[in-house]
């Protein structure tokens, strides 16, 4: 197999943009048209994900370490779809199908060797990494054991799940509504692990947001769900030893929460700070139980903030900017949540203050969306 | 959820649409958000539109090219392969997905739209409350707090030494009714004794007329 090769046999497809993996669907629901029942209506945003995971694939092939991990993880993901290892071969044929189609006359019997080359050995890593997790199930069915809005727009609710679900802290879970199937959407666990193994989850609603809707508004208690296996790496780094930040803005203080749970079960917690930020106050909606934990432990600090409301007593002003004026951020490990404007304004802010990157730890759910 | 400063492959009509900016920092410019999303959005539009035509124009070179091919090697007449139906059917398949995308797309759409304007309204209408409530607040404030300035400055609330002199004159007063009340239970025992001796000399007189003459009809009645 020639790396390059197919490299520019990919950049020279890639150009046709979308039409690709529109090609690609099409031919694969004609061949197989049971398979069309396993995707959404809208497949605008499924089209990006594969062309984002086919990029991704073709830009590290010659770096198989790397991708091993990537696609170990998605072969894992897809089980929760009912994936099988006959669905590899029909999308086998159908790629290159759609490689030859867009190709022309380029399509040489070499760069078709290269491609089925490639796609054999992506389709063995996946099918493998799934194996290998057949001990675990391939989603986790999930009942609503508590629900309530503790804001207009947000919603915190508990799940018992039939068989249980280990997750590091930090870790997300991806989530289909019986009510809105083959939606599947990533939440953050919101607690660490418990005796009882129920898990709680922090649900902001996002205007015309397909599941947000649904989890706000129409879960009750006694509502379904179907949970897949825990993803993410925005973790507690427990063998760093140094005092921790944490930056939360909104329900992205869900993982933020699971950790400082994490943390607060330690023999010798180190100090921790948590910026919380919101809009107005009304979207501080988890603040009194913050501030019942930081009351019976003395290594936590929480600092509420709020951008949106003049008048506001506490602190005022976007988050990066409040947490940049504190100077809590200073040798210390950061953990940032939150909605993905924050985060790259975070990012920014902590690269212009001269924290280094590696410090920073942020969730890349780039890869692990379905 | 885009990861707009982390992404993978070409730009998509949908990825140009559905990605998210960081805020500007504080006290730097930055532009409307939502002039920014509508502008996406457009984009979005138009790069669908000018992707779909471009692929349709390169089927139509293809098949041109294929028909000029067939032309110069088979005597002007088009030959079908098998494949091409089977890719005729996914152009039509992917028309028809694309036309579901857009229903889909228009959906979402509208309800982000009715969603936003519900929310702005009700932001709106608390921020209305809000301000009303302050503002009765601070009247009901204002007002109590005059009638404490009034209690404190006000001639109600007599100072010691005003005290001290009010007592005083209520003192000189309290003498003064004394002695007035005194004159006049002594004026009017006097007024009293004059009546009572006015009574005894009129009795005596009446008594002293009786005894010489007893009076007329007429002297009575005048």
């Amino acid at each position: 197999m020639d790396a390059q090769r197919l490299k520019d046999s990919f950049a020279r497809v890639a150009e046709y943009g979308d039409a690709v993996p529109l090609f690609f669907y099409s031919d694969l629901f004609l061949r197989h048209p049971e398979a069309r029942d396993l995707f959404p209506v809208s497949m605008a945003a499924q089209r990006d994900r594969l062309v984002s995971a086919l990029a991704r694939i073709v830009s590290d092939v010659d770096n198989v370490d790397y991708l091993s991990v990537f696609l170990q993880s998605l072969g894992r993901d897809h089980r929760k779809f009912g994936t099988v290892a006959e669905h590899y071969v029909a999308v086998g044929t159908s790629l290159l199908a759609t490689l030859a189609h867009f190709s022309g006359d380029d399509w040489t019997p070499e760069v078709a060797a290269d491609w089925t080359a490639a796609y054999d050995l992506i389709a063995q890593v996946m099918i493998q990494a799934a194996k290998d997790d057949e001990h675990r199930p391939a989603f986790w069915e999930a009942t609503v054991i508590s629900h309530e809005m503790r804001a207009h727009d947000v919603a915190v609710f508990r799940v018992s799940t039939e068989q249980p679900l280990p997750y590091l802290p930090g870790q997300s879970v991806s989530m289909e509504f019986a009510g809105r199937p083959r939606v599947w959407r990533l939440y953050s666990v919101a607690n660490a692990p418990r005796g009882d193994g129920t898990l709680d989850f922090h649900v902001r609603l996002i205007d015309g947001g397909a599941l947000s809707m649904a989890l706000t508004r129409k879960l009750a208690v006694g509502s379904r769900l179907k949970l897949g296996p825990p993803v993410g790496a925005l973790t507690f780094d427990a063998a760093s030893g140094r005092d921790v930040l944490l930056v939360a803005g909104s329900t992205g203080l869900a993982p933020l929460k699971a950790i400082l749970e994490q943390i607060g079960g330690l023999p010798s917690p180190p100090q921790a700070h948590l910026f919380f930020g919101a809009r107005t106050t009304e979207g501080l909606y988890d603040l009194p139980a913050l501030e019942k934990m930081s009351a019976r432990s003395p290594w936590l600090t929480v600092v509420p903030a709020v951008s949106g409301e003049p008048g506001y007593l506490g602190e005022c002003g976007q988050l990066p900017d409040v947490v940049a004026r504190s100077h809590a951020w200073q040798r210390r490990d950061i953990y940032v949540s939150g909605p993905t404007s924050l985060v790259a304004a975070a990012i920014a802010s902590f690269a212009s203050l001269g924290v280094p990157a590696d410090e920073v730890h942020v969730e890349d759910f780039c890869w692990s969306e379905p | 959820m885009t990861v707009s400063y982390r992404r993978h492959g070409p730009l998509s009509p949908e990825a140009v649409r559905s990605t998210t900016f960081a805020m500007s920092r504080f006290g730097r410019r930055g532009c409307d958000e939502e002039d920014v999303r509508v502008f996406c959005d457009q984009v979005g539009s138009e790069l669908a539109v000018l992707l779909s035509e471009k692929n349709s124009l390169r089927e139509e070179v293809n098949r041109l090219r294929k028909r000029m091919n067939g032309a110069d090697g088979k005597g002007g007449l088009l030959t079908y392969r098998p494949e091409d139906g089977h890719v005729q059917a996914v152009q039509i398949l992917s028309r028809a997905q694309q036309t579901a995308d857009r229903y889909v797309a228009d959906a979402q759409q509208y309800s982000h739209d009715l969603a936003k304007d519900a929310r702005r309204h009700r932001d709106q209408v608390l921020a209305e409350a809000h301000s009303n409530a302050k503002r009765v607040l601070e009247e009901v404030h204002q007002r109590a707090s005059q009638a404490a300035t009034d209690a404190l400055d006000g001639p109600d609330l007599p100072t010691v030494s005003k005290r001290q002199e009010l007592q005083a004159e209520l003192a000189y007063l309290r003498t003064y009714s004394d002695v007035y009340r005194t004159h006049l239970r002594a004026y009017l025992d006097a007024l009293l004794r004059n009546v009572d001796e006015w009574e005894k000399a009129e009795k005596s007189s009446v008594a002293l007329i009786r005894t010489e003459r007893p009076p007329r009809p007429s002297e009575l009645d005048l």
